[in-house]
């Protein structure tokens, strides 16, 4: 088997410590800050990195993203959004300080697939394929001033006139682009701007999607069935495992103690495997 | 009470006003010799543009000042960013976070702002811009024309504000939300005071429903009463009165003109700026007929219109010794001011300074 990145998911709502028996002194101050102590346990257990999800009822996660980078040294942070929060140059501009702060270890996942409710309390009343239209508008744009000393683009969902973000060298690299769905529209996007597409189901069959790496969302189990249901995975190509790990930082120490030897084992033995 | 703030120099920082050279941090290169980023045996040394902010916002905090100002141009890093970032090593220092609402969401600057609320214990403050115009208008993306562009912000403070103490409905001009709010556990926190800036007639109409703070350049001190003025005019709740100034403060007056007269003979020659902001226009127009010497500029004691020519930014600062300059900070917080942005370069030294040797000399606003 060949490496499986293991990313977790980071917590959006501030969780309740446990009680401390009455008699012991608490100084435990207020917690501020749970997804960068997520994101420094993600790094210091050795996971690839950490993912900040959208979710309307948390916290928000290319701010969290930012305190998360901070705090870490090889971790990649990636920011769940969607793209109807800000306008394509203004991602681009302040997620490149990001790079530049990070030295390049922020990544982005993009929420196209907005349940309507939740759209419309985002202020998003853009509906059906449409979405995938602007969100490939959307990432044209954001890449174009990425890459280009100078970018016109007018399109159906927005325009730029002479766009390029002026740094003096390249302000490192675009994030990679995280992004899901099965229908056709979702699977067109993908072929045209995905690093990684995520699969909805653990048993989706393969989208034909050259040179993207495919990912996958998993809530863990136990140690053992986690590894081996990894272990199946990428045998079918998937190269890239957001794991789903409650509570953190705590998780995130424990798949850093069991999951990664345990994968590093199984690999091990498959090599065995191939050469006797 | 007074909130004085320094100015965080989100596009990069010089060493003195003395060469308009940056070299810390911003775009400038890698380089031997250079803080952010610094080159050790070749390779970049791992103290980078956000260490030397943070650094900034540290001497800011021991030099007693409750926060900064983060402007946010095409040239600079972001404030968001950089806010964000930095969020969990100050801890008393506010964040004054540049932003033009066109670019964001108002959903969405609720909840960045709530996210950050929570994870700094109350620290945000916003400077609410609403943009230069011209060419760099376009470059962000934003086609909304000047006067248009106020009734946007306008609309969508209303939209965060709404958002804010949710759920709320809204179909307006430019933002439509259904149901939006924020969650139980992120409500309730404090509202950004809002500094808000522009002198066009349309700028003081929306500054007059919105500011918290009437934020202006430095100008000559009539001229800002003027202004402040015609504000209280347009407003049905006067806003407070905030004032930019850059500070060159040094023990005596002799030192502090020697760096203008360096700076000023080393100044390289100027491009024409291009854009819509009323503010631009005004600074230059205190400086008509003024001649070649740097002190020419002085248009009243110690109140120099120079520094644009020495560094980016505002045409007017104070130059002076530490009493002189404390003097004139006292004579604008006698005009109403009641929060001051100062700014010097370098911005860590000059920090430093500042609060060693002239916040102390300050008498206050009834001097």
């Amino acid at each position: 088997m060949s490496r499986a990145e293991i990313h977790v998911l980071a917590p959006t709502r501030f969780a309740d410590r446990p009680d401390l028996p009455g008699f012991v002194t608490d100084v435990r101050p207020a917690r501020r800050d749970p997804v960068g102590r997520a994101a420094k346990a993600a790094d210091l257990a050795g996971l690839a990195g950490l993912v900040v999800p959208f979710d309307p009822e948390g916290v928000e996660s290319l701010v969290s993203a930012a305190g998360a980078l901070r705090a870490t040294r090889h971790a990649r942070v990636t920011a769940e959004f969607h793209p109807a929060v800000t306008t394509p140059v203004y991602a681009a501009k302040l997620s490149a300080s990001l790079q530049r702060f990070s030295a390049g270890r922020l990544d982005w996942k993009i929420a196209v697939d907005l349940d309507r409710d939740v759209a419309r309390a985002q202020g998003d009343f853009l509906e059906g394929p449409d979405r995938y239209r602007r969100a490939a508008e959307f990432l044209t744009i954001a890449k174009g001033v990425w890459h280009a000393p100078s970018f016109d683009f007018e399109g159906e969902f927005y325009q730029v006139l002479a766009g390029g973000l002026r740094f003096p060298a390249s302000p490192g690299p675009f994030p990679r682009v995280y992004l899901s769905g099965s229908s056709p529209e979702a699977l067109r996007l993908s072929a045209e701007h995905a690093d990684v597409h995520v699969l909805d189901t653990a048993d989706q069959e393969i989208p034909d999607l050259p040179g993207v790496t495919l990912g996958l969302r998993l809530r863990l189990a136990d140690v053992d069935t986690t590894a081996a249901t990894i272990r199946e995975q990428v045998d079918r190509g998937v190269g890239v495992f957001l794991i789903d790990a409650e509570p953190l930082p705590d998780a995130a120490y424990l798949l850093g103690e069991s999951l990664i030897p345990r994968l590093a084992r199984l690999a091990r033995q498959d090599k065995e495997t191939v050469r006797g | 009470m007074v909130d004085l703030y320094w100015r965080l120099h989100m596009e990069g920082d010089q060493t003195s006003l003395r060469h308009r050279v940056n070299s810390r941090g911003g775009f400038a290169p890698d380089a031997p010799g250079r803080i952010a980023p610094g080159v050790r045996d070749g390779a970049p040394d791992g103290f980078g543009h956000l260490d030397y902010l943070a650094e900034v916002a540290l001497a800011t905090e021991d030099a007693g000042l409750v926060g900064g100002l983060m402007p946010s141009f095409p040239h600079t890093d972001d404030p968001w960013a950089a806010a964000a970032s930095l969020a969990a090593e100050t801890s008393a220092y506010r964040f004054m976070i540049a932003f033009q609402p066109g670019f964001l969401h108002p959903v969405q600057a609720a909840r960045m702002t709530a996210t950050l609320q929570r994870a700094t214990g109350g620290r945000v403050v916003f400077n609410i811009i609403s943009g230069g115009g011209g060419p760099p208008q376009l470059w962000w993306g934003d086609k909304v024309d000047h006067d248009d562009r106020y009734d946007r912000t306008s609309e969508f403070l209303d939209v965060l504000k709404g958002v804010w103490h949710g759920p709320f409905d809204h179909k307006g001009r430019f933002y439509q939300v259904e149901n939006a709010g924020l969650p139980d556990w992120l409500r309730g926190q404090p509202f950004p005071e809002i500094f808000f800036s522009g002198s066009s007639p349309a700028a003081i109409a929306a500054a007059g429903r919105h500011a918290d703070h009437y934020l202006s350049w430095l100008e000559p001190f009539e001229a800002l009463a003027e202004k402040f003025a015609l504000v209280r005019a347009h407003s049905e709740t006067p806003p407070k009165f905030a004032v930019r100034v850059d500070v060159l403060a040094r023990e005596t007056e002799d030192e502090a003109w020697e760096e203008i007269r360096q700076g000023w003979a080393a100044r390289p020659a100027r491009a024409a700026e291009h854009g819509d902001s009323v503010g631009v226009r005004r600074g230059r127009s205190f400086l008509d007929g003024a001649g070649d010497g740097f002190r020419d500029r002085e248009v009243q004691p110690n109140v120099w219109g120079g520094f644009s020519e020495l560094r980016d930014g505002p045409a007017f600062g104070l130059v002076g010794s530490y009493a002189q300059v404390a003097a004139r900070l006292d004579e604008l917080l006698a005009l109403g001011v009641d929060a001051l942005i100062l700014a010097g370069m370098p911005h860590l030294e000059e920090a430093r300074r500042i609060g060693a040797h002239v916040l102390p000399l300050l008498k206050g606003p009834l001097s």
